[in-house]
Order: structure tokens, then C-alpha cells, then sequence
């Protein structure tokens, strides 16, 4: 639902790079300049990838005005934590983010990353076989893309809530609290987690914040740094979400049997792992977790490090994976209490059909096919659309016409040119036989 | 009123490996179009890669033809290849004639035909040795079986 991404309409080239990246075809350049269909946009920042003018862009909110706010109550994206070599660890970045009035509550995030992996085991414990594998819902991106060109799925997407509102819940009910939260996001996904949750009606936080803006800041010098090596002791299970295979390994800690589980990121395997699912071939696979960023959340457009150097970090961390008796009575309580359950069902968006009927939905499919048939099929992306096919459809849904295509445009003028010739041939009576 | 009916085929190539799901998702992507609901969808691609991987493992290629009317589905594939000489025993779960390097490439489990009967209302499967096969699976529109809820 488009809620991450903006386009800067002055750096928009028209060229057909962002459209053809797009995963579920929700982009066209309509008059010179690129537009989304909302409904179809999964937020996975492809498009923000591929455009070589930098005219897609984060829809974040502005830190500015946020943090010139008394206080400011911030919870942050696991990835956070990996992208500063100078604040190697989540103490320093609470003392540094304190010395801005900002109060990090990630000790509730990592408590709520601990009762979203102890949930899920819990579910995968008593579901039975032929209802697995179930499917991740930490990536929101996932969600909607499974929603959009997966709907039948949708069904075995495990409905536990995102750790982050969960946290933010916890948080209010233990302070008291009712303070404007700000998620630090490493992705235009996670800016929809705010403004236009899946599963819940309101999200819990307010605002979205990239990742990049606060990195950028803390390095450029804000508040001091101490250089002393402070003793961690810290739970960091939950920053292992950002690369791939920590969901899973986080989960299988908790879990009473050994899972079978497949681990993949990046937009290209998510997409062919879901579709071998859906054809049924995962038989005997217990949890599917995918991430539509190269290497997991490191890998999204909102981080400032790169993402090799974050998993470097996170594969040379020290992580317990034990959970203490404290720490599981601790999470037992909110678990008990129900708090990793979704507020609502995850439903399949539909397409919408050609037409309302059958009958005439198929007539009209037969007349795209032969629309398509006469089309190039060369996908070049000249006609605004990302694939000839996609101008096909558009057509038939009366939102473009045959000569938007450059080639049948071509064709077209030649035809026309031949007749002009032709009639240029037949001269009237009266000047026949006559010099003109 | 004349019975309206979409039509659509498709070329396989035998031991094309590279391009095995095509047919299945060009079927869904059409389905989809008109308005089936996805748990019929579903199940026509499921049996639409099944016949196809028949198609490129064993029959050596043939074709793919799907027809949508008001009230069902008919998936349809024609090979030339060398017939199944035991239908019964093919229909068995984990039965497969497949050689080990198609089996080497994580296909030939002997799950197709089984697959396919699973997901369709009818399949008939007609074989004459030496001559070829022919697969025609039905879904009807009225039976509404859910995946999963």
C-alpha cells in the first residue's frame, strides 16, 4: 500500500528502470514521470534501488521536527545496532541517544524479539504437519507480497504480531507511559508498519524514521562517545533478526524439537521460495522465513553501513542463545497474557478480474491475448509499461492505447504514409491531364 | 447463447529444465485475470506444473492446452513420448521411472500423477505404449474446498 516510497517528480528521468524492477508490476510512467498503483506496491524498495536519478525516495518523517520535540521516545530497528563501528554496542547508543533526550527502549524490543520466537515455536509445537511449514511475518513486504501474488498463503502466515508493537505495548503498560513513539526503520516496508499495518488496525508507533538519518547524525558528531569497553551482558538474540537465518535460529532456541527451516532473502529467492510453495513442494519443512532485502534487513534501503560490513558484526557477535529461568519467566507472563496475537485476520488482496463476469472477463482475456500477439514482446519499457504483456492488460482496461507502443507507432506511421502516397496519386478531375 | 470458452496452449520441450513452471504460471496468471478464485487457481497450476514436468521428464515435450468454461476447468496434455506401460502402478505414490540424473536434479520423486489426482475432480489418462499419452484433468467450478482457513 505505497506508504514507504515517494517520487520526486523533478528528478524523474521517464526512464523505465524503476518499472521493470518492480516485483508486482505496480509501477508505469504516465507523463513523463513515474506513478505507483498503491493498491499493488509492496514497499520493497526495488524501485529505489534501480533508479539511477534518485527521484524514488523514503517517505520517512522528518527527524528534525520530531526531535526538536522535550523528549523523544524511540525504539529501533535491530540494524541500528550494527551500523556504527564506533558504537559497537547497545549500550553506547543509549548513552549517546540519551545525551539527545532520546530514550531508547530497545531493552523491550529485545524482551518482545524474545516472546515472538517463543510464540512462533509454540505454534509450530502444535501444528500439525500438513499445515506446515508456516511463513515469517516480521518482513512486511513478505506480507503484502504473499497477500498480493500469493493469496492462497495466506493462510500460513504465522499470526504473531511485529515485535516492535509489541514492545511499544509492553512499554506503555509497565511505564505508564503514553509518549508519541518513533520506530527508526531500515526500509519503506517498516515506514508502512507505522502508517498502514497489516493484522492490526493502528500501529502503535507514530512515527518512521530511517535508520540512515540517525546513523548519519550520531556520526557527524552529536554527543560524545565513551571509549571504554563496557561489559555487554545485554540479550542480543534480537539483533540477529537482521541477517538471514536469525528469526529461524532464534526460534529453534526456543523450540522443543529440532526445526527443519529455510532461510532466504533477497527479492529473487523469496519469490521462487514462496512459489515452490505454493505448488506444494516444501513438504517436511517446518518455517519459512524471507526477506526481500539482499542479506536480510541489513541489506534495506534505509541503512547507512553496508551490509556486508553489519553481518560482519553480527556473525563475529557473542549471542546466547540459552535462555535464562528469569528471562523465560519473564516472557512467560506476556505470553500468557497473549500479547504476540494479531489483532486481525491476514486476508489475500485480490486482483481485480477483467471483468465482473466470467463470461465476459474470458472474452476480454482472448481479446488481450490477441492485443498481446501483436506487440513486440520485447518488454523494453518505452511504452511506460514494465512489460508488453502489462501494456496488454492495460489496454483492455481501457488505460492505454495500441500506439503507445513505439513499434506498433512505427507501423502505424507507415501505413499511414503509404496511404498518403496513395492519395497523393488520385488528383481531381479538373486538374487531371493539367501541370500542377 | 453459445457456450463461451477460453482456450490456451502451450508448447513444452522435452528436458527443458530451465523453463519447467512456465506453463503453470502463464495458466495462473490467466486465471487469475478472469476472476477464479485462488483455491481453484491454485490447484490448476499445481496440476498444470505437474503434467508439464510429465512432459519434459518422461514424454520427451509435448503440449499443454487449458480450457475454461462457465462451470469447470480442463487442463489437457498431449505427448508423443512412449506411454505408461502400468497406469495403476504409476498412479502409486513414490513409483517413478525417472533416471538418476533427472532424479539428481530434485525431480522424478514420484509424487506427479498422485499430485495431480489430488488436485483434480476428475483425471483420465489415456496411454497407448509406443504411441504416446494423453491427461485430461477437470476441476468444476461448484465445489469450493478450501486449502486452508
Amino acid at each position: 500500500m505505497a506508504g514507504g516510497i515517494k517520487v520526486q517528480e523533478i528528478n524523474c528521468a521517464g526512464c523505465a528502470n524503476c518499472i521493470k524492477s518492480c516485483p508486482t508490476e505496480a509501477m508505469r510512467v504516465i507523463d513523463g514521470c513515474v506513478s505507483v498503483i498503491n493498491e499493488l506496491c509492496i514497499d520493497c524498495g526495488e524501485c529505489m534501488r534501480n533508479c539511477p536519478h534518485k527521484a524514488i525516495m523514503m517517505d520517512e518523517d522528518e527527524w528534525d521536527l520530531i526531535s526538536s520535540q522535550e523528549s523523544v521516545v524511540a525504539i529501533c530497528d535491530p540494524t541500528f545496532y550494527v551500523q556504527m563501528g564506533a558504537y559497537a554496542n547497545q549500550i553506547l547508543i543509549k548513552q549517546a541517544l540519551a545525551s539527545w533526550n532520546v530514550t531508547d527502549i530497545s531493552d523491550y524490543a529485545s524482551l518482545a524479539f524474545d516472546i515472538v520466537a517463543y510464540s512462533i515455536a509454540r505454534m509450530l509445537d502444535h501444528e500439525s504437519p500438513q499445515n506446515l511449514p508456516l511463513i515469517t511475518t516480521y518482513c512486511p513486504a513478505v506480507i503484502r507480497l504473499i497477500q498480493i501474488n500469493f493469496p492462497e498463503l495466506v493462510g500460513r502466515v504465522v499470526p504473531v504480531d511485529s515485535p516492535f508493537e509489541i514492545a511499544v505495548a509492553i512499554w506503555r503498560e509497565v511505564t505508564g507511559r503514553n509518549d508519541d513513539i518513533t520506530l527508526l526503520v531500515p526500509c519503506p516496508a517498516k515506514i508502512t508498519l507505522v502508517r498502514n499495518p497489516v493484522g492490526r488496525e493502528d500501529s502503535n508507533a507514530q512515527y518512521a524514521v530511517s535508520v540512515r538519518k540517525l546513523v548519519r547524525a550520531l556520526l557527524a558528531g552529536g554527543p560524545k562517545i565513551s571509549s571504554e569497553q563496557l561489559e555487554v551482558g545485554l540479550n542480543n538474540r534480537w539483533l540477529q533478526w537482521s541477517v538471514t537465518g536469525g528469526e529461524s535460529a532464534h526460534i529453534s532456541a526456543f523450540s522443543q524439537r529440532p526445526l527443519k527451516t529455510i532461510s532466504v532473502s533477497g527479492l529473487r529467492n523469496t519469490m521462487d521460495l514462496l512459489k515452490e510453495m505454493e505448488l506444494g513442494r516444501l513438504r517436511g519443512i517446518d518455517y519459512i522465513e524471507c526477506r526481500v532485502c539482499d542479506l536480510g534487513c541489513i541489506g534495506g534501503v534505509g541503512n547507512a553501513e553496508s551490509r556486508f560490513l553489519s553481518k560482519s558484526r553480527l556473525d563475529h557477535m557473542d549471542i546466547n542463545w540459552n535462555i535464562s529461568a528469569d528471562e523465560m519467566e519473564a516472557l512467560h507472563g506476556w505470553y500468557e497474557k497473549g500479547i504476540y496475537k494479531l489483532e486481525k485476520e491476514i486476508t489475500a488482496t485480490r486482483r481485480n478480474p477483467l471483468a465482473t463476469d466470467l463470461n465476459s472477463a474470458m472474452s476480454r482475456l482472448k481479446e488481450l491475448n490477441r492485443i498481446y500477439s501483436e506487440l513486440p514482446h520485447i518488454d523494453c519499457g518505452s511504452c511506460g509499461r514494465p512489460s508488453c504483456k502489462a501494456l496488454a492488460e492495460d489496454i483492455i482496461r481501457g488505460q492505454g492505447e495500441m500506439t503507445d507502443c513505439i513499434f506498433k507507432l512505427r507501423e502505424t506511421i507507415s501505413e499511414l504514409s503509404r496511404e498518403i502516397a496513395d492519395l497523393a496519386e488520385h488528383t481531381p478531375h479538373t486538374l487531371r491531364g493539367k501541370r500542377v | 447463447m453459445t457456450t463461451n470458452i477460453y482456450e490456451e496452449e502451450f508448447k513444452v520441450e522435452g528436458g527443458d529444465f530451465m523453463n519447467v513452471g512456465t506453463a503453470s504460471t502463464t495458466l495462473k496468471s490467466s486465471l487469475e485475470m478472469v476472476g477464479i478464485p485462488s483455491s481453484i487457481t491454485r490447484r490448476a497450476s499445481i496440476i498444470a506444473y505437474e503434467v508439464e514436468m510429465n512432459l519434459v521428464i518422461h514424454a520427451g515435450g509435448g503440449i499443454i492446452r487449458s480450457l475454461v468454461s462457465t462451470d469447470k476447468l480442463m487442463i489437457l496434455a498431449i505427448d508423443e513420448g512412449p506411454g505408461i506401460p502400468d497406469i495403476d502402478l504409476a498412479m502409486q505414490e513414490g513409483y517413478s521411472t525417472a533416471s538418476d540424473a533427472i532424479r539428481e536434479l530434485g525431480f522424478g520423486a514420484g509424487m506427479g500423477l498422485s499430485n495431480m489426482k489430488r488436485n483434480a475432480d476428475v483425471l483420465k489418462i489415456n496411454s497407448e505404449m509406443g504411441k504416446g499419452t494423453s491427461v485430461e484433468a477437470i476441476i468444476y467450478f461448484t465445489e469450493n474446498t478450501e486449502w486452508r482457513k
